[in-house]
């Protein structure tokens, strides 16, 4: 399918000279809107790339995504069990990775980032682990599956320009930090719905000045931390009617004539205090908030499959 | 032919008419609770599921918001597979079919689903909750046009199906009574509701997805002049009307008969209700009194259905014919397909569907027809490929326990008797007829299983084992119930 518009979007990456790559998962049947697509801060459409499939340039379960130094963006594709790579114009380039659980081996690869050695961390998450390859895919470590502190089904992953690795552990509901070499150094957060806590994560970036950013997923929200934990802040999402969209109603008065007259923000009490129902009733929150990246402009992009939408914030002063 | 204890062909049957069936070794732990505590905590249980939402989330975000029939009904498909709570998914299913509400004019799978929670919530509960809950329902709302339902301008859609298919059926009122019933549900609406109707009609995702829906009371739309209703007199609104519904003696009989229909033995289709007499009247009349001592309480009737001779007798085991969405959930738990969430879900959501039955989408406001419609030629060979092809598919984790099983403890060799016995056995103790077992003893004589040696030829009798679970699944007694 062509078009501008994502169908179930799971992760963005900022590329060269701003462009932006959003990668949407789509669903089976309906299969054929799975795709990237490729557009800028600015709303400009550049066109789309990729598509449902298991040959050179698809993917069927695409769900990470990560730019190198020279604008390449690589993909993660959780039920192939491979990464793939695409020219910063969406020309497919190559493919690597391998099924399995022994070393260098993926099994349901989320999660991806570079370091500043442009080589590429992969949250390898059935197999409830982190490894690191050369860009090429040639094997470098392995971490966070022995040991004391392991990872349950990790999702996101962001490496400092200091090397340090920040993992979104899904399945034990906080944000793990690990040195370069892969040791465990501590980590953010306990399961439940306070400030400082999470349900599930899903993403995590660290900005220049140490911030952290976590897509709390189970929480519909994006979390801010300091760079010792402490609790900074907490957005629940205030999205507005993108330039796609504003277009779109122009076109469909049918439409755009009883939306003016409806409340989209209806109180959130009655949703029982479930953030899942929060977001379902009000359409400007975050719902289903699968990653957070950051650009070099101090720009923070949320990406929510449920709502197909990247909500873009500016971070205050 | 071995023989089976009462006690275990009694659970088995329990267990197919309450749940999804059951291996030999589930069957084995209920047996051990006994009769009376099973059906107890079959009916008392909290809802629990060993795939939980989160994890179906993460790898399917269409089914976090169940945005088409597809994403819902397969989403459903996890819990029928996954739950520790069968009656509630049951339960959930009998509902679906007397309340049927369709997605092909609701375009909506988020509130099809919000429904099925409803129903799992609810469908044990008071009938008069129930009821209330429904007419509440958005999905319902939508279904039924009481949307379109105002003060001084009636939609008798809702009124006309809530006395006819959800409480008394047809014959024990009036056209006048359809008409002051919807008076008392006008007002009765979804919030954004001509937007809601505009995005249903066109089935639109603009801008950001299907929203979720919310009943809300227009209270200056609602009609609250004098009504009559039944012989009652009164400026009611729709929980009022619903009280006077309850307490007629028309509803007792018509959701006993649906329970009887669901969980005992075929009735004649619904239409036919008003000039069929039931047919075991006593079983009936024990229902119905069980409606009023409990104060409308499904729980309680179908806890003394369950604990009735009229359940218990031989006479209807295996006398129901499995609904689509049975037979599959009956299958996929015995094969343990889906351990966690896996891409083939919803390629066996449609495998329902092409069987006759598309959850979620029934074909019309009277649900499905049940019993003997469920099998035509088409159907009946999806079923039986269907059945066969998983419960002989030796990859799959549930199988290749029960081959194992089936081959245990036998030393060198296995009689096809004994192999025959200890695979109807591992699936549930199922009783066959004298010719249905004579015709697999010797399918098992033809494909040689008694003349391999199981202990140096273990992978070969594996295979021949799972051919014959294959024929197991087809015959008559797996697809009954």
């Amino acid at each position: 399918m062509d078009g501008r518009g994502f169908m179930f979007p799971v992760d963005t990456a900022i590329g060269k000279n701003g462009r932006i790559h959003t990668v949407s998962r789509a669903y089976a049947p309906a299969t054929a809107q799975l795709r990237i697509t490729m557009y800028d801060i600015d709303s400009e459409y550049f066109g789309i790339y990729g598509g449902y499939g298991e040959s050179l340039g698809q993917f069927r379960w695409p769900t990470g995504m990560a730019s190198d130094h020279i604008g390449n963006i690589y993909v993660s594709d959780e039920l192939n069990n491979r990464i793939n790579v695409f020219s910063h114009e969406g020309e497919p380039i190559k493919y690597w990775g391998d099924p399995g659980s022994s070393e260098g081996e993926l099994n349901g690869p989320s999660g991806i980032a570079f370091d500043s050695d442009g080589d590429l961390f992969v949250a390898d998450h059935m197999n409830n682990r982190i490894q690191k390859f050369t860009k090429d895919g040639n094997f470098i470590l392995s971490f966070g599956d022995k040991g004391q502190d392991t990872l349950k089904m990790p999702w996101g992953v962001f490496v400092t320009s200091g090397g340090f690795v920040y993992v979104a552990d899904w399945g034990n509901d906080r944000i793990a930090k690990y040195d370069s070499s892969g040791e465990f150094i501590r980590s953010f957060g306990s399961r439940g719905s306070g400030n400082g806590q999470f349900r599930n994560p899903s993403g995590v970036a660290v900005d220049e000045d140490g911030y952290i950013y976590v897509t709390d997923w189970g929480n519909e929200r994006l979390e801010i931390l300091d760079e010792n934990g402490n609790f900074i802040q907490s957005l629940r999402g205030q999205a507005t009617i993108s330039k796609w969209a504003d277009e779109y109603f122009d076109g469909n008065y049918e439409e755009a004539e009883p939306r003016s007259r409806s409340n989209l923000e209806p109180s959130p009490v009655q949703f029982g205090g479930d953030p899942h129902e929060e977001s379902a009733h009000i359409e400007k929150l975050f719902w289903g908030p699968t990653s957070v990246k950051l650009d070099d402009e101090g720009r923070v992009y949320v990406t929510e499959s449920n709502r197909h939408r990247v909500q873009i914030y500016e971070k205050a002063e | 032919m071995v023989s089976t204890s009462s006690d275990v062909k009694l659970m088995a049957h329990l267990l197919r008419r309450a749940g999804f069936g059951a291996t030999k070794e589930q069957l084995d732990q209920y047996i051990s609770t006994g009769y009376e505590g099973v059906v107890d905590s079959l009916i008392d249980n909290e809802d629990s599921s060993r795939i939980n939402n989160a994890l179906v989330r993460r790898y399917f975000p269409d089914q976090s918001v169940t945005h088409d029939t597809s994403g819902a009904g397969s989403y459903w498909l996890y819990r029928l597979v996954s739950t520790d709570s069968p009656l509630r998914e049951k339960i959930a299913l009998f509902w679906h079919n007397v309340f049927a509400t369709g997605y092909t004019k609701v375009t909506n799978g988020k509130p099809m689903s919000d429904q099925l929670r409803m129903f799992r919530s609810n469908g044990f509960g008071k009938l008069d909750k129930l009821l209330l809950k429904l007419s509440r329902d958005p999905a319902m709302i939508i279904w039924l046009d009481n949307v379109d339902n105002h003060n001084g301008a009636i939609n008798e859609n809702y009124g006309r199906e809530l006395l006819e298919l959800f409480s008394m059926g047809v014959g024990n009122y009036s056209e006048d009574d359809i008409k002051e019933c919807s008076r008392a549900f006008t007002g009765w609406s979804i919030a954004n509701s001509d937007y809601i109707k505009q995005l249903a009609v066109r089935n639109s995702i603009m801008p950001y997805g299907k929203l979720a829906w919310r009943y809300e009371y227009k209270e200056d739309d609602h009609d609250d002049g004098e009504k009559t209703f039944l012989g009652h007199k009164g400026n009611f609104d729709g929980e009022e009307i619903i009280n006077i519904i309850c307490e007629q003696p028309a509803t007792a009989r018509f959701i006993s008969r649906h329970l009887y229909h669901f969980f005992v033995a075929d009735e004649p289709p619904v239409p036919s209700w008003p000039y069929k007499e039931p047919q075991d009247l006593e079983a009936i009349s024990i229902l119905e009194r069980a409606y009023f001592d409990s104060g409308y309480d499904i729980g309680e009737m179908i806890r003394v259905l369950f604990n009735s001779e009229f359940f218990k007798s031989e006479t209807c085991h295996y006398k129901k014919i499995k609904s689509p969405a049975e037979l599959a959930s009956n299958v996929l738990r015995t094969t343990e397909e889906f351990g966690t969430p896996n891409i083939r879900i919803s390629e066996r959501n449609s495998q329902i569907t092409f069987m006759g039955q598309q959850l979620l989408n029934p074909p019309s406001v009277e649900g499905w027809h049940q019993g003997l419609e469920w099998i035509e030629t088409g159907s009946l060979t999806e079923r039986v490929n269907f059945a066969s092809q998983h419960l002989g598919d030796l990859s799959k984790p549930g199988v290749k326990k029960i081959v194992q099983n089936v081959m245990n403890d036998e030393g060198e060799s296995i009689s096809a008797e004994v192999c025959v016995d200890k695979c109807l056995d591992q699936l549930g103790a199922i009783q066959t007829s004298q010719f249905i077992y004579d015709t697999l003893v010797e399918f098992a004589q033809a494909t040689g299983i008694p003349s391999i040696n199981l202990l140096k030829d273990r992978e070969n009798a594996a295979n021949k084992i799972s051919e014959l679970m294959s024929v197991v699944a087809s015959v008559p007694e797996f697809q009954q119930s």
